[in-house]
C-alpha cells in the first residue's frame, strides 16, 4: 500500500508541464503539493467521467503528458469508459487509478469486494491497445516500485492504466466548489487556446 | 418542402464547412447512414464512446484542448447524459455542439401509439437546461446547423441542432 500524500509529492517533484486532471480526494490532497494553471479539478463536472475528459484532453495536446488522477469508485461509474480508452487513448495519456477500495469521500463505504481493475483494464484490451497500439497496465504495490517506474511512466510512450493501491493518514481539507466555468478558462489559457 | 431527413452527405459537407475535427457518436437507428458516412471520413474523426456520458466528457476536454467536437447522440442517449451534460457542458459554459436524434418523432407526429416518452421528453428537457434547439427535417434545413455552431460560440453554451426522421443517402 502506498500513502496517497506520499504518492502525490512523488509525482509533483517530478512533473514538469503535464495536464494534470483530478477528481474527488485527490481534488483535496494534490493542490497541497501543487499549484498550476495546468492543474485542472474536474470534481462535480460529471460523475465517474475524469478519465474521459482526459482523453479528449490528451487527444487535444498530443505535445505534453495529460495525467488523470481517479478513483476506483469513480472508475466503477462508468466502467466502458476502460473500453473507449482501450481503442482511443493516445501515447500521452496517463490513468492513475488510486485504488483504496472504498467511497472515500462520502464515508468510506466499501466496494465491490472482488472487482479486480487490472483485470478489468485488460479484459477491455488496453494492455497492447490504445491508438498507436502501445497501451500497458500496471500494478504498482509500493511506493519504492512508484519512484522507480515514475520516470518511465512519464517518457515512454502509453497510454498507461496504473493501478495504485492507496491508504491515506491526512485529514482531508474541506470540499471547496471553486467557479467551473473558471477552471476551464484557466486551463485553456494555459494551453494557450482560445476560440 | 424536400422528402423527410437530411441527407448524410449533405450533413457531412456542412460540418466539413463548419471546421468540425471530431465527431463523437454512439451507432443508432436514426443516425446510421451519417455514422456510416463518417466512418471514414478523412477530415472529421470518429469516436464511438460506450455511452453518452463519456461522449459529453470526451467533447469537453477536445474542446478545452482547443479542438472542435460534435456530439451526435440519440435523445435516450441524451436522458442517460444529464449529469455529465451538466457538468461539462451546461456548469462550466462549454460550447458544445450537438445533434440529438429523436426517436419516436415520426411515429408520434404521424399518430402512431403508444407515444415513445422518449420523444415526449426531449424537447422539454433541453429547454430546462435552457439549451436553444433547431430542428433538422430535410435539406432544406441544413443552415440549422450553422446556426446551431455559431450561437453556441457566441454564447459559450451548450447548442443542439433536432434530428427527427434520421438520414437519407
Amino acid at each position: 500500500m502506498i500513502e496517497r500524500m506520499e504518492l502525490f509529492r512523488v509525482v509533483a517533484e517530478r512533473r514538469t508541464d503535464e495536464i494534470v486532471v483530478m477528481t474527488m480526494t485527490a481534488t483535496l490532497q494534490w493542490p497541497l503539493v501543487s499549484e498550476s494553471d495546468l492543474d485542472f479539478d474536474f470534481l462535480a463536472f460529471g460523475m465517474g467521467h475524469a478519465a474521459d475528459f482526459g482523453l479528449g484532453l490528451a487527444i487535444a495536446r498530443p505535445e505534453r503528458k495529460t495525467i488523470v488522477w481517479k478513483g476506483d469508485g469513480g472508475m466503477l461509474m462508468s466502467l466502458g469508459s476502460l473500453v473507449t480508452l482501450a481503442r482511443y487513448a493516445p501515447e500521452n495519456l496517463v490513468v492513475f487509478l488510486l485504488e483504496n477500495r472504498s467511497y472515500e469521500m462520502v464515508g468510506g463505504q466499501e466496494l465491490p469486494p472482488r472487482a479486480d481493475f487490472v483485470e478489468l483494464a485488460l479484459a477491455s484490451g488496453f494492455a497492447g491497445g490504445g491508438a498507436t497500439s502501445k497501451g500497458k497496465v500496471e500494478r504498482i504495490d509500493s511506493l519504492e516500485a512508484f519512484q522507480d517506474a515514475l520516470p518511465r511512466i512519464l517518457t515512454e510512450a502509453g497510454p498507461h492504466f496504473i493501478v495504485l493501491p492507496v491508504t491515506n493518514r491526512e485529514k482531508l481539507p474541506p470540499v471547496n466548489h471553486s467557479d467551473h466555468s473558471g477552471r476551464i478558462q484557466t486551463l485553456r489559457k494555459a494551453l494557450n487556446v482560445s476560440e | 418542402m424536400s422528402e423527410k431527413g437530411a441527407s448524410a452527405g449533405k450533413t457531412v459537407r456542412k460540418l466539413h464547412e463548419l471546421g468540425f475535427t471530431h465527431a463523437l457518436m454512439i451507432p443508432d437507428s436514426e443516425s446510421r447512414l451519417l455514422y456510416e458516412a463518417l466512418e471514414n471520413d478523412p477530415k472529421i474523426d470518429l469516436i464511438t464512446p460506450c455511452r453518452e456520458g463519456e461522449s459529453v466528457a470526451i467533447a469537453a476536454g477536445l474542446w478545452t484542448g482547443g479542438l472542435k467536437p460534435l456530439l451526435v447522440i440519440q435523445n435516450t442517449g441524451l436522458m442517460e447524459a444529464g449529469d455529465s451534460l451538466r457538468g461539462c457542458g451546461v456548469g462550466p459554459r462549454v460550447p458544445l455542439r450537438m445533434m440529438v436524434g429523436w426517436r419516436g418523432y415520426g411515429g408520434a407526429t404521424a399518430g402512431k401509439l403508444p407515444i415513445d416518452s422518449a420523444y415526449t421528453y426531449t424537447e422539454p428537457l433541453l429547454q430546462a437546461w435552457r439549451i436553444p434547439t433547431w430542428r433538422l427535417m430535410s435539406d432544406d434545413d441544413l443552415g440549422t446547423l450553422e446556426l446551431m455552431d455559431h450561437t453556441a460560440a457566441e454564447t459559450s453554451y451548450p447548442a443542439v441542432v433536432i434530428t427527427g426522421y434520421g438520414f437519407k443517402p
